[in-house]
This record gives C-alpha cells, sequence and structure tokens, in this order.
C-alpha cells in the first residue's frame, strides 16, 4: 500500500517534471529550477546522514565545486560542460583528502568541523584575489553553457537531481544501505559484524560532495558568474536540512517532498516579507525535531499502520 | 608531576613570547588581550552549559544579540545607559532562557545528540531571522563618550574601554568556579553534569538544576550583550560568529573547565592580532580561528585514540 502510494508520488514527481518547460513560463521554470537545486543539496545531505553524521559543510562543498567549475572556464578555457564533470571530481578529491581526517570525528565534532572548512574554503577563495578575483567574484564573459537558454539549464538541472536521486537510490537498495544504518544504529556491533566503517564512510562522503560540486558547477553555469558571498552563502546548508528535515530523512522521497512543500512556500513567503522570511525555516527546524522527528513521511506513514494495527 | 613540568614549559614559552610581542609590537598584545576578554566572557556562559546540561547550543551568539537587542531598546525608550541596562537585561535574558530550556531544549534532552545540535540550530535561525524581520538588517549603535576613551604609553596610543571585557571575563570565571564549589545549588549543578542518575537518586531534581543553569547562563549572556552594546554596532547577523568561537575555545580548554577557557581565549585573541598587524596577512586573521578550532579537535581526537 505505502509502497505503491510512493511510486504513484515518484511517478507523478518525474512527469510533472519533465513536461514543466512545454507549458510553463519563465517564472515558473525559474521557481522549479531553484527548488530542484535545493532539493538535490537536500538528498546528498540525507544520504550522509543515513550513516549518523551531520554534515555543517554543505555550502562549502558547493562553492568549491562553483569555483572550480568557473576557474577553469576563465582560466584553464575548459569547455562549459567539462567544467560541470571538473567540478564534480573537484569536490569529490577535496572530500577524499579532507575525508581522511575528519571522518574519524564523531557527532557534534563531525559537524562543527565541517562547518568550520566550509568558513575555510570562504576565506581562501575570499582571500586570493589574483586567481580568483577576491570577493568581486569571477564572471564567464563568454561559453556559458547552452548559451544561457532557461529550457535548456532546466535540462541541465534536472539532470543533476536525477544524479543525487539515482545515487540516493544505488545507497538505499545495494548493500551500503546495510553498512550505513549498522553504523549509525551501533558503530561497535556494526564492526564486529565486520563493516569496515571507516571506509563506507570515505564512500558516503566522497559521492554526496561529488554531487554536492556538480550541482555548484551547475549553479555557477546558469548563472554566469560566482562571488564568494553568493556560492558559499549559509542558505545551501541551512534550506536543505530543513527540507530534508520537514520532509522525514533517511529516505529519497522524504527530502523531496520536504523541498517541494518547503520551496513552494519560501518562494511565496520570499514576495510577501522581504526580510527575515528564513525565520519560517528556524520555526520548522525546531518544531519538526520536537514533535515529529521522522518529518512528515511519519504522518504518511503512520495512518495505514495504525488501521492495520487495529483490524489485526 | 610529569604534568606539572609540562605546565611548567607551556607557561615559561607563553610568558617568553609575551615579552618578546611586548617589545615588538606592544598593540598586538593589548588588542589581543581585549580580544580575549570578549571572546572568553562570552565562550564562559556557553562552557557552563555544555559542561553541566551536555548540550552544544548554536544558538549561544544569537541569545547575545537578543540580548543586545532588547539592552538597546530599553535604552532608548528609558534613556538610560547600557551599563545600567546590564543588570535588567541579565534578569530578562534569565527568564528567557528558563522558558526556552522549558519548551524545547528539555524535550530533546533524551533525544539522540544529533537532534539536540539540529534543534539549536534551528533555534540560532529562528532567533536572528526573527530580529532580521522585525528590526530588518540595519545596524544600531549606541552613542557614547566613554567608550572612546584612550591611553598613552611611550609613543603608542590605544583605546582602554575594552579592558572592561577582561575584567568581566575573569569575574565569570572565578564567580562561576565560586558557584560551582562553594554553594549548595552549585554542587548540586556538578553532581548532575558528573552523572545525572547518580544526583537523581540522591534526591536532586535535575530537570530544574538544568533549567536553572541554562537560565544562568543566559543571564551571564544577556549581562554581556548589553555591555557588548556599548563598544560595538548591532545587527541581526553579529552574534553568530561568537557561538563557533566559543564552541572553540571550550573545545581547547577542555569541557569543564571553565578557567581554561580564559587561557585559550588569550591564544586566539593575541594569534588573531598578530595577523591583523601586518599588510599582506590582514585579510586572513578571520581564518586562525577556523584553522585553530580544526587543528584542536583533530589533536584531542587522536590524544584519545592513543589513551
Amino acid at each position: 500500500m505505502n509502497r505503491t502510494a510512493s511510486r504513484i508520488f515518484a511517478l507523478l514527481f518525474g512527469v510533472l517534471a519533465v513536461t514543466l518547460p512545454f507549458f510553463a513560463g519563465d517564472y515558473p521554470l525559474q521557481v522549479a529550477r531553484n527548488i530542484m537545486m535545493y532539493m538535490a543539496l537536500a538528498i546528498t545531505w540525507d544520504m550522509l546522514l543515513r550513516s549518523g553524521q551531520i554534515s555543517f559543510g554543505i555550502a562549502g562543498l558547493f562553492g568549491i565545486g562553483a569555483y572550480a567549475a568557473i576557474l577553469s572556464v576563465v582560466r584553464a578555457g575548459m569547455p562549459a560542460w567539462f567544467s560541470i564533470l571538473f567540478a564534480a571530481i573537484f569536490a569529490g578529491g577535496v572530500a577524499f583528502v579532507i575525508g581522511f581526517l575528519i571522518l574519524r570525528l564523531r557527532a557534534m565534532y563531525f559537524s562543527i568541523v565541517t562547518l568550520a572548512l566550509g568558513e575555510i574554503f570562504r576565506i581562501i577563495i575570499h582571500n586570493l584575489h589574483d586567481f580568483t578575483g577576491g570577493p568581486e567574484g569571477v564572471v564567464i564573459q563568454k561559453g556559458v553553457v547552452f548559451g544561457g537558454k532557461a529550457n535548456s539549464l532546466y535540462w541541465l538541472v534536472l539532470a543533476g537531481l536525477a544524479v543525487a536521486v539515482a545515487a540516493s537510490t544505488w545507497f538505499e537498495k545495494s548493500k551500503i544501505h546495510f553498512a550505513l544504518t549498522a553504523i549509525r544504529n551501533n558503530e561497535v556491533s556494526a564492526k564486529s559484524s565486520g563493516i569496515d566503517i571507516f571506509r563506507w564512510l570515505l564512500l558516503a562522503f566522497v559521492v554526496t560532495s561529488a554531487i554536492q560540486g556538480l550541482l555548484g558547477g551547475i549553479f555557477v553555469q546558469s548563472y554566469g558568474f560566482a562571488t564568494p558571498d553568493a556560492v558559499f552563502s549559509a542558505d545551501f546548508t541551512l534550506l536543505p536540512l530543513a527540507m530534508a528535515l520537514l520532509g522525514g530523512v533517511y529516505s529519497t522521497t522524504g527530502p523531496i517532498f520536504g523541498a517541494v512543500l518547503l520551496g513552494l512556500v519560501s518562494e511565496w513567503l520570499k514576495l510577501k516579507i522581504p526580510y527575515g522570511h528564513l525565520v519560517v525555516y528556524g520555526i520548522i527546524i525546531v518544531v519538526v525535531i520536537l514533535f515529529m522527528p521522522q518529518g512528515l513521511r511519519q504522518l504518511v506513514r503512520r495512518t495505514p499502520h495504525g488501521a492495520d494495527g487495529r483490524s489485526a | 608531576m610529569i604534568v606539572k613540568r609540562r605546565v611548567a614549559i607551556i607557561a615559561a614559552l607563553s610568558i617568553a613570547a609575551m615579552t618578546a610581542l611586548i617589545v615588538w609590537k606592544p598593540t598586538v598584545l593589548i588588542y589581543g588581550l581585549q580580544a580575549a576578554g570578549l571572546y572568553a566572557a562570552v565562550a564562559i556562559p556557553m562552557g557552563l552549559v555544555l559542561g553541566i546540561v551536555h548540550i552544544v547550543n548554536l544558538a549561544h551568539g544569537e541569545c547575545m544579540m537578543l540580548a543586545a537587542y532588547a539592552a538597546y531598546f530599553g535604552c532608548k525608550a528609558l534613556g538610560m545607559d547600557p551599563l545600567v541596562a546590564i543588570l535588567p537585561t541579565a534578569i530578562v535574558t534569565a527568564i528567557f532562557g528558563w522558558v526556552v530550556f522549558q519548551l524545547t531544549i528539555r524535550r530533546a534532552l533524551k533525544a539522540p545528540e544529533l537532534n539536540q545540535l539540529i534543534l539549536t540550530f534551528g533555534l540560532a535561525i529562528a532567533f536572528s531571522q526573527a530580529i532580521n524581520l522585525i528590526f530588518t538588517s540595519q545596524t544600531y549603535k549606541m552613542p557614547l563618550e566613554y567608550v572612546s576613551a584612550s591611553m598613552d604609553i611611550g609613543d603608542i596610543s590605544f583605546g582602554v574601554w575594552s579592558f572592561v571585557f577582561v575584567a568581566v571575563a575573569i569575574i565569570f570565571a572565578y564567580g562561576l568556579t565560586f558557584f560551582l564549589t562553594k554553594t549548595m545549588t552549585g554542587k548540586a549543578a556538578v553532581a548532575v553534569g558528573q552523572n545525572p542518575r547518580g544526583a537523581a537518586i540522591v534526591g536532586i531534581d535535575v530537570y530544574r538544576t538544568y533549567g536553572l543553569v541554562f537560565a544562568l547562563a543566559l543571564a551571564l549572556v544577556g549581562a554581556m550583550g548589553a555591555l557588548f552594546l556599548t563598544k560595538s554596532a548591532i545587527f541581526p547577523g553579529v552574534g553568530s560568529p561568537f557561538t563557533m568561537k566559543s564552541f572553540c575555545l571550550i573545545a581547547m580548554a577542555g569541557i569543564g573547565n571553565i578557567p581554561g577557557i580564559l587561557g585559550a581565549s588569550v591564544l586566539l585573541g593575541v594569534a588573531e592580532n598578530f595577523l591583523r598587524a601586518f599588510r599582506p596577512t590582514r585579510d586572513w586573521a578571520e581564518i586562525v580561528f577556523f584553522v585553530l578550532i580544526i587543528v584542536v579537535i583533530l589533536a584531542r581526537s587522536l590524544k584519545g585514540r592513543k589513551s
């Protein structure tokens, strides 16, 4: 029952996502692109969360990818579409190196260090004036991907989202799922069952970081410029986190659901309240953590279960 | 014995480094100490909460920001000086802290640590964005005469007002140590921090103690908020750097070691101002603390692994 419902939901969502450019105008497309971007980030955040590690460094890796893409085009003359791949590889490589250091940390220490790393990346980019353009950032003069056409850019973001969904599904369906869940539940028992904890964490960290870098590359290519404040914005950490929590963590559908809901709400609020509409995100995080730690999925899931329980 | 020798060596080295600094760049040391006082005074209440309630309050800096806004508008309405507002602000934020604790944090105490982390993260966003919503991102500043007081020694001139932060940090550190070791309530709080279950068995109301400690920490932060207002302009994001800095200092000192925060903050403050003193490295001063936090945490985790 539940499974068919979520399949129908997934199918409807997929059809809508693919057909949207054929009937929607520029503004809805722009909104959809934003939502899909955050949705993909929310999924990657959730993928790492499945191992019990909370990352506050999404913005850091996103920004690294964004700068890798734009600098490889501007400074090295790389073709636009290849620079996006390069962004993913670069962010993945960075994650691989720092993973050796920080994946031995647990709980709040891991979270705080990811937050600090994001800031370090931002400051480095900010201060290397000659190479990165400093606080003013860099602009792509020519060679933006697809010449900046709205429809093509929509497909590009959708492709990024598809990568995230595919990776998340792979994590869910393969034995990675069992490894990560075991690590989350109890590391000692996971280890005694023969799980190489560090290796699985490294895999999850590198894959999620590479996708975050890829999305950074797509973001920067679709806008044609990057400044430290724009691509390392705290929004890229905060919004995905709130979306995944609201929809329900440890799944692919949860973050998708949360992103659609929260994305539409925030777009509406942005028009109504220009300052401080993010307060809604803070309140949502608090309320969700306190009253429904499983997110909205909990509501969807509990109803049929409760009914079954009574009838049986 | 070995520990004592190491402490002595570290003390001797730092005294030597300080003397060298005084001779070479006296302003680095002066401004470094002033910054250290501010960092420590903000970090100490967070250290109290972390040591006893075992919660990383990621909304800590935002609480100071709220207190500063409260003090600002209180002062505007009643025409008083921020220094007079210290006590009322502390009382108001203590009550606020008690309410926040009962409404949110108390319910998450039994949840996994990660939930608590996300909860306080959410509180931080809610606080800063609520202020952003009400007062927009405009900055507010109190025009005050006495904060620009300066002093000349030889051919250098420097502001002296910020030394008040140093004094406050020392008062906080030793006042809290006195409270925790000499008073009945303080001893009960330490007992709860060490072993909540054991404390409950001997008849201590654990949740009441947690609430009390949280309210006390917020009272100190509130006092700091009013004091901060004398020196600095306030805006919604003014508090958030202090959260990370405070956590860094606590991690350096070791959780539960409140006087140790003083030493850690001197290191951070002087290092930042040292980089700021030279033109080519000025922009990199900001990074010192982030690097320091990572180094400290990694070093601690490696040390823990060995023992």
